[in-house]
């Protein structure tokens, strides 16, 4: 299959769902975090039509494979599930909503007894989310909610941004006296990266406003993050500040700083990012710029992804799981460690 | 088709009518020229900043792996091949440099040496199919830029990075005043324009281009020009990907060079190689590179929001394409 014209923003598309992926998280139902209401009422429906049964499968289809996280996520969930005996089932839906429509299809008229799905396009997912219901099918919808579905996990991206843009706002107020040069390479193509990006730049502008924000650039990808960044700092040399939607691309910025010869360890410059990606935290553990990232925990999500469908079979009223996002800097060694090592 | 311009005989130094037609020559074949000194006007006019030498070394850098592609590619493309696997080459080929750098803890050179095999062995395997096997390239590539990825993928699951400073300097370190990726950029443009000029292989490739069956007639091995080509594109993948590895100091399997290929066949064909073989030069390679990278950038510089960014690319790619093809007609 080529790819079109148009492969770039894809693959930025595919970053960044990844990124939401691996953000996504946790914790299981039984914790009793608050659901949409959609789908807390849409659970209750189907915990209530459906009694307790016994899960021997779950089919888990995240489709954008070429992220990292889907090989680590594919890899935990599957040791969650082995731990509660049952089998995982993975698509490969090679990011594309058309496979990922078939696939998904075929596990329907399988009777795959709880499909858990991260649907690339929501509104086209909704009818065959409907067709599982209806077959009597367990349905969970990841990253976000459907009207019909029998639970959902959830990641706050808006939260994800506004704890990066916090921290940078607070760095550069005691570091800075509040003054500097900010640049944001954001996402504008998808919902997850608009709430990314809105809620980095709204915390940032709202606590820092005397921080001159001098540009804002799509860039999810490190190759990206790198030109964009370079092209900045050609126009802004003393530019203090570079905020990610994404780790790749902020760790794309950090290099551009380093290769205009900016030291690792510069005092009056701050990188940040999105995800909890390894580099970026490897990058903060050895006391660079690179000082933050607001990070998901792929063990969390890993669990969810097995425990929320779990939970769904057993009756349980709200099985819906709300993943947590929390900012990592230099000083969280131990949250650190544990990161790199899910990631491992 | 490539032509070489010389002085006639015993004469050492142009005359300044020889130097403005010679010009004009120029122009007329590479139309892309005027195209790029206009963009390149209006941005430094429009941004201030344009010409200052850090940001056009930053485009240099930037556009440095791009051209080391596009070289190679170009004359597969004059010889009447085509070869979409590169992005995917180049992902596994910086795969492999920073796995071998960075966890293997092998020297620099070692690195890159893997790097280079592996993309040899994809662009041979290409090669074979292609050229020995007679199957469309256009198929045999695709399937490989797949095939590579999953491949890339299945080995290297997760991310690579840290692969030290060693490796850091096939990057990050200066030759002759000149960054190195823009350095090995420069040797590779002047070795294939060497190539194509004075190598009796190069007039081969047009050869083949033109005509297959009449090439062969004329008793040109058909398949091994084609071939080796076939394998130094995949090593220069290859070493694309280690450059950029070292560049970024980590790699992501997935995404790595994902829609690279494209990015550097729009580079090869905006400089007037025709997709039908046969016809192109170094030089128009070098200014569809220099095109794309200079866009890239001044959009930035201007802070063009992102969907108008993508309109004028697109737009401006459209352009830069008519004006190579109607450039030479109009002004015959």
């Amino acid at each position: 299959m080529t790819r079109s014209p148009y492969a770039s923003s894809a693959s930025r598309r595919q970053f960044l769902a990844l990124s939401a992926g691996v953000a996504a998280t946790t914790a299981l139902a039984a914790a009793g975090c608050s659901a949409p209401g959609d789908g807390a009422s849409a659970a209750e429906a189907a915990g209530a039509s459906e009694g307790r049964r016994t899960l021997t499968k779950i089919g888990l289809d995240y489709p954008f494979t070429q992220l990292p996280l889907y090989a680590t996520l594919v890899k935990l969930s599957t040791a969650a599930a082995k731990k509660r005996d049952v089998s995982l089932l993975t698509t490969s839906d090679a990011s594309s909503a058309d496979t990922q429509a078939t696939n998904l299809t075929t596990w329907v008229t399988q009777k795959v007894p709880a499909i858990v799905s991260f649907p690339m396009v929501f509104e086209a997912t909704e009818a065959i989310a409907k067709r599982a219901l209806d077959a009597g099918l367990i349905w969970v919808t990841y990253g976000g909610s459907l009207e019909h579905q029998s639970a959902d996990i959830q990641f706050s991206f808006l939260k994800g941004g506004t704890l990066l843009g916090e921290a940078a706002a607070k760095w550069a107020n005691e570091e800075l006296g509040g003054k500097g040069k900010v640049a944001f390479l954001t996402d504008s193509t998808i919902q997850l990266g608009r709430e990314r990006t809105k809620g980095m730049i709204d915390a940032f502008t709202k606590l820092a406003p005397g921080v001159d924000v001098v540009a804002q650039e799509q860039a999810i990808d490190p190759d990206t993050g790198l030109s964009k960044s370079r092209a900045v700092l050609a126009k802004h040399p003393d530019l203090n500040l570079i905020l990610g939607v994404t780790d790749a691309a902020a760790y794309g910025g950090f290099k551009a700083l380093q290769q205009t010869g900016r030291k690792a360890t510069d005092a009056k410059t701050f990188v940040g990012g999105q995800d909890g990606a390894a580099p970026s935290l490897l990058a903060i553990k050895q006391g660079t710029f690179y000082r933050a990232s607001a990070a998901l925990a792929p063990q969390d999500i890993a669990n969810a992804v097995v425990d929320v469908p779990l939970a769904v079979a057993a009756g349980k009223s709200n099985p819906s799981a709300q993943v947590p996002i929390t900012l990592v800097g230099r000083g969280d060694t131990a949250s650190i460690d544990d990161l790199l090592a899910q990631n491992a | 088709m490539t032509t070489a311009t010389t002085a006639p005989a015993g004469r050492l130094t142009p005359s300044p009518r020889a130097l403005a037609g010679g010009g004009l020559n120029a122009l007329r074949r590479h139309p892309l020229l005027l195209v790029l000194a206009l963009m390149v006007l209006v941005f430094q006019l429009t941004t201030g900043s344009f010409l200052d030498p850090g940001n056009l070394r930053g485009i240099a850098t930037d556009a440095a792996t791009l051209a080391i592609v596009a070289v190679p590619l170009a004359l597969l493309v004059i010889s009447g091949y085509l070869d979409l696997s590169v992005g995917s080459t180049l992902a596994l080929g910086g795969l492999v440099a920073g796995w071998l750098a960075g966890q293997q803890h092998q020297s620099p050179a070692v690195a890159v040496l893997g790097a280079l095999a592996v993309g040899a062995a994809v662009g041979a395997v290409n090669g074979i199919l292609c050229c020995y096997f007679g199957l469309s390239a256009f198929i045999v590539t695709l399937g490989m830029l797949t095939a590579v990825r999953g491949l890339a993928q299945q080995l290297f699951p997760l991310p690579l990075s840290s692969f030290g400073s060693g490796f850091a300097w096939l990057g990050g370190s200066r030759i002759a005043g000149i960054d190195a990726p823009v350095f090995i950029a420069a040797l590779v443009l002047v070795a294939g324009a060497l190539f194509l000029a004075l190598a009796p292989s190069g007039r081969h490739v047009f050869a083949i281009g033109v005509n297959r069956e009449a090439a062969y007639l004329s008793g040109i091995n058909i398949r091994r020009t084609p071939y080796a080509l076939f394998v130094v594109t995949g090593v220069a993948a290859a070493l694309a990907g280690a450059i950029k590895a070292s560049v970024l100091d980590s790699v992501v399997a997935g995404t790595s060079g994902a829609g690279f290929e494209l990015t550097v066949l729009t580079a090869v064909l905006l400089g007037g190689v025709a997709l039908t073989g046969g016809s192109g030069s170094i030089l128009g390679v070098l200014l569809g590179v220099l095109f794309l990278g200079c866009l890239q950038n001044g959009l930035t510089l201007l802070s063009v929001p992102t969907f108008w960014q993508q309109m004028a690319q697109g737009t401006a790619l459209v352009a830069g394409a008519a004006l190579a093809y109607f450039g030479p007609r109009l002004t015959r």
